[in-house]
């Protein structure tokens, strides 16, 4: 017993001690004169870009030092809102009701991500299934129960559908990609639009099956462990996926067509809305017209308050996006290859500078 | 003196913390309970509302088009998953205790010892992914289906038996995490008694086992009720673990004990970036409400137990 009395008293004093090492890790370390320090969090797509970008920029630029965190898009929009970062990371762009309750805040595009929806089909994982909007959101809601399902054997003649039920995988977090995949669905099929909606965390509707799983690593994971499931899944992840042998789907787009995701069915569907883009460069480029265009793209964007509370860190903000989105920095080929994004066009990169030069 | 003042100052803290910490969720959820009402128990609905449109004004708070935030499922899946843990977890500590404090030599108990308290203070997201990498697909593909097939007739036995995420994969990676919790606590306990009681009863000719049921046991009731009760707050208030292995379900009441289910600590982490997107804030207060009723429960449940206790001593005495 007596051993038992003690233990309270050990562990306050471990308490204690390790709330002392944290004050002391928070207290202010002297740093450099003039060195300039951002944080960046959100949005765990654009994260491991910004993990490329932050070593290449910072070795050039010595007094400038950038912190990335990834939190979750919501996260980013909302640490940026309240100040605490200078840098928030988003997949979606602000909602005109944030645009209207903040009205010094900006979203700039910083480059272009798209999303595959992938599934375990034994046997069918090497080929390319076809699927479409409608039969989606048909599976999300649960109206087309299993593989062999006539909407899906319509779209796929000739291959080898089992009669087995679908199990559908969606985020449980809040996500961007569940944003840009509820937009897929939502512009493509009016019955989902008004049931179910779009936004980063949507009301799903119940099926006996479905998975709820957590970040894009989850999906994958989920995905690879359970045969006969579907699942919408960030581009960066495409190496996970064809390591597992999972297989990619052809989505059908607005002009009927079904394209793979490759970097020409992107460059078409950037070319058919970037030109659409209002100068506060709010819009989803989800669904775009164009009988090449792949139909689930987005701006990935980075949230930045116009007022920055000193000039040398205004500067310093200013400098590091324009580095960002410019063809030879940030958006260079060998950064963005390696995540699997998509540069912006140039008329996008005109207006982000715009939206940049705002920052004071 | 000044050490004695100091002593209590610091005594103060703690319950000063826990009274600040209820009040001020309690005033930030406060808009949270009045929109949602009673019905925020009942209802098995959680949507956040159409954020691309815009706020509209219901029930004298400002909310998105379309929000309504009910968790009935969290309620169930809560309560579910940590009553099926310790219902698994209370024979296997008890179990555990008794092996150790009566039947192997002290010294190898000790070695034994030592795993279930390594086993007891493991972080949770260790057994998450453990969980997710090894137990899921084992359970999904070799035992759920066997055991489905085993109890047809069972209704909450029975087929589908799912992916491996769900109620019964939760409970069992909860069962693992408070067993050890138990069988430490029990088996302190055991010990404790006098090693007069344990002669005593094999001189009147008892085997060990109707000295452990008869005579040790019944007189531990009090520790018994006590670590049934913390277990069970400790598996009602689990997040990491359970987040990784329940299937995270939105939305429904599980069908069978296969389901995917999500539990109120869970949900909070699993909702805490999509709410704080939320420009009226309604999101972030319904999810503090959750964390205010969490509280509660906790609030209650070693009210209980310690309620309990009291009556059971005074029975003994």
């Amino acid at each position: 017993m007596s051993k038992l009395r003690t233990r309270p008293l050990v562990r306050l004093t471990a308490l204690a001690a390790v709330v002392l090492a944290g004050l002391c890790a928070l207290a202010p370390v002297p740093v450099q004169a003039r060195t300039t320090h951002l944080i960046e969090t959100g949005s765990t797509l654009l994260y491991p870009l910004f993990n490329l970008w932050v070593p290449t920029y910072t070795a050039t630029h010595p007094g400038i030092r950038i912190t990335t965190e990834a939190t979750g898009s919501g996260t980013g929009i909302a640490q940026a809102v309240a100040g605490l970062v200078q840098f928030g990371a988003s997949d979606a762009y602000l909602s005109p009701t944030l645009q209207r309750l903040h009205p010094g805040l900006l979203n700039i595009p910083l480059a272009i991500s798209s999303q595959m929806v992938n599934y375990n089909l034994p046997g069918l994982n090497r080929r390319s299934l076809r699927l479409s909007g409608p039969v989606l959101a048909a599976i999300y809601a649960g109206r087309i129960r299993d593989w062999n399902a006539p909407a899906i054997r319509a779209l796929n003649p000739g291959l080898p559908l089992p009669h087995h039920r679908i199990l559908p995988i969606h985020r449980s977090d809040g996500s961007g990609d569940t944003f840009i995949f509820t937009q897929y669905l939502s512009f493509s099929t009016p019955v989902w639009m008004n049931a179910t909606g779009y936004g980063t965390t949507v009301s799903w509707p119940a099926i006996r099956g479905e998975i709820g799983a957590t970040g894009n690593p989850g999906m994958v994971q989920a995905l690879a462990t359970n045969p006969y499931a579907i699942a919408y899944i960030g581009v960066s992840y495409r190496s996970a996926i064809l390591k597992d042998h999972l297989g990619q789907a052809q989505l059908e787009n607005r002009a009927g067509r079904f394209v793979p995701l490759t970097g020409s069915t992107v460059a078409a569907a950037v070319a058919a809305r970037a030109p659409h883009t209002p100068p506060d460069q709010s819009i989803s480029l989800v669904f775009a017209p164009g009988a090449n265009a792949y139909p689930i793209i987005n701006y990935e964007y980075v949230i930045v308050k116009e007022h920055q509370p000193s000039r040398r860190m205004a500067l310093a903000i200013r400098r590091f996006l324009e580095w960002a989105i410019a063809p030879t920095g940030g958006n260079a080929p060998s950064f963005l290859n390696r995540v699997g994004f998509a540069p912006l066009p140039a008329q996008a990169i005109r207006q982000s500078r715009r939206q940049i030069v705002k920052i004071h | 003196m000044w050490f004695r003042r100091l002593l209590a100052v610091f005594s103060l803290l703690v319950p000063l913390v826990l009274l600040a910490i209820a009040v001020f969720l309690t005033y930030y959820a406060w808009p949270a309970i009045h929109y949602n009402g009673l019905d925020f128990l009942w209802r098995e609905t959680w949507n956040i509302g159409n954020q691309y449109a815009n706020p509209v004004h219901r029930h004298g708070e400002t909310v998105m088009p379309g929000a309504r935030f009910g968790i009935l499922f969290l309620i169930v899946g809560t309560l579910g998953s940590a009553f099926l843990a310790l219902l698994m977890a209370f024979p296997l500590g008890l179990g555990a205790a008794l092996f150790l404090s009566e039947v192997v030599p002290h010294r190898f108990g000790h070695l034994v010892s030592f795993f279930v308290e390594l086993l007891a203070g493991i972080p949770s997201v260790v057994f998450g992914l453990w969980g997710i990498v090894f137990l899921i697909p084992f359970l999904g593909h070799h035992i759920f289906p066997v055991l489905a097939g085993m109890f047809p007739f069972i209704p909450f036995l029975a087929r589908p038996t799912g992916s491996g995420y769900g109620l019964l994969t939760s409970s069992l990676v909860l069962c693992l995490m408070i067993v050890p919790f138990i069988a430490a606590t029990l088996r302190d306990a055991l010990r404790s008694q006098s090693t007069e009681m344990r002669e005593a009863g094999i001189s009147l000719g008892a085997t060990r086992f109707e000295v452990a049921t008869r005579i040790l046991l019944p007189g531990q009731k009090t520790a018994l009720v006590g670590a049934t009760m913390l277990a069970f707050g400790r598996a009602l208030g689990e997040t990491m673990a359970v987040l990784m292995v329940s299937g995270n379900a939105l939305n429904y009441l599980p069908h069978n004990i296969y389901s995917p289910i999500s539990t109120m600590a869970a949900f909070i982490v699993a909702q805490l970036d999509s709410a704080l997107a939320d420009p009226t804030g309604m999101a972030m207060r319904s999810l503090a409400e959750i964390a205010v009723l969490l509280l509660v429960i906790s609030f209650i449940i070693n009210g209980a137990a310690r309620l309990l206790i009291g009556t059971l001593k005074e029975h003994t005495l």
